[in-house]
């Protein structure tokens, strides 16, 4: 099953967190863990997130510009 | 079907139902929500670790973040194997499988218009690093400018060799700008036009990447099932010709659409 979804070589861990924290779509759920831009702190490749400004609950449209 | 002192966490939207079989090493219950022939693939958190409180901790943990990002991501990518898929962004958190049937039903009609948009697709990621050093070393045999400037210098009065220096230093400098550019700008073209959609995101630190190079482009393209031969092709000619000299080309993928699935909220750069 693993091997379904080929990588083309080793993932690093930092293309994973772009994405993930960064990317995707983001809805107004009941609660919403707001990590814009300038809410990624980045320590290294420890990137953290942090200011943590973390819960928020978004009103208004699906897809905030 | 979570119960109190639990919180669901959306992974993904998929347009078929998925065959979860749960993630390894995942402490979380995963599950499918239906709701009007679509299917939310989520897991069953807890409050504490994943309402208001814990998050703010856990968020400073990096090794909890780097843990949680991951599977989120081996979740999606489990899916995706047999559907396509709407990825979410980390920490989309619902109180009731109630209260996220309510969002399907509201964003329903949008989402199936991202996954129709999505079908057949696939995102691939290319970012582009650049040594200067080594692209330095690189111009200085081949461009005549810089090589006339070095002739100049060394049959001129120490005075005049002076500003001589500085404009050559200045000279390397733009042609520098102007090979990354054309680096940059020349594999996002060739790129996009295989692609179905294509983007720039911004550019990572090296605090970021831990590299000694810089980012100098960070892309992704939402590339059709059928044309990913041929991007990779494309992939590797780019790798031939700039690799060696000074750039390092970085390709991954297949990756959800975390790029391609927005509406609004994406500057899309396919025209």
């Amino acid at each position: 099953m693993n091997n379904v979804i080929a990588k083309s070589k080793d993932v690093t861990l930092l293309e994973i967190l772009d994405r993930v924290l960064d990317k995707g779509v983001v809805i107004a759920g009941d609660m919403v863990i707001s990590v814009a831009d300038v809410d990624l702190i980045y320590l290294g490749l420890k990137v953290l997130l942090s200011s943590v400004e973390t819960m928020e609950r978004l009103r208004g449209s699906a897809f905030p510009s | 079907m979570a119960e109190n002192g639990q919180l669901v966490y959306l992974c993904c939207v998929a347009d078929s139902e998925p065959t979860i079989k749960q993630v390894e090493d995942s402490e979380h219950n995963l599950y499918s929500i239906c709701h009007n022939g679509l299917y939310a693939v989520v897991s069953e958190v807890e409050q504490q670790e994943f309402g208001e409180e814990g998050l703010k901790k856990n968020m400073a943990d990096f090794e909890w973040v780097k843990t949680k990002a991951s599977m989120h991501e081996k979740i999606i990518e489990q899916v995706m194997a047999n559907a396509d898929v709407i990825p979410f962004k980390f920490g989309t958190l619902f109180n009731t499988d109630e209260s996220l049937k309510a969002m399907l039903e509201q964003y329903g009609q949008e989402f199936k218009a991202i996954l129709r948009k999505l079908a057949h697709k696939q995102e691939w990621g290319l970012k582009i690093y650049c040594n200067p050093e080594k692209l330095k070393a690189n111009l200085g045999n081949s461009d005549s400018e810089i090589l006339k400037i070095e002739d100049e210098i060394k049959s001129s009065s120490v005075g005049k060799s002076y500003f001589l220096k500085k404009k050559k230093d200045e000279l390397i400098e733009k042609t520098l700008t102007e090979k990354i550019n054309e680096c940059g700008q020349e594999s996002f073209e060739l790129l996009k036009e295989l692609s179905f959609e294509a983007r720039i995101n911004k550019l990572l630190p090296q605090e970021v990447t831990e590299r000694e190079d810089d980012m100098v482009l960070n892309s992704a393209f939402l590339v059709d099932k059928g044309e990913v031969g041929d991007f990779q092709s494309m992939v590797d000619t780019l790798k031939m010709h700039y690799e060696g000299k000074g750039f390092f080309i970085d390709c991954t993928g297949p990756w959800p659409p975390y790029n391609f699935c927005g509406l609004s909220r994406e500057k899309v750069q396919n025209e």
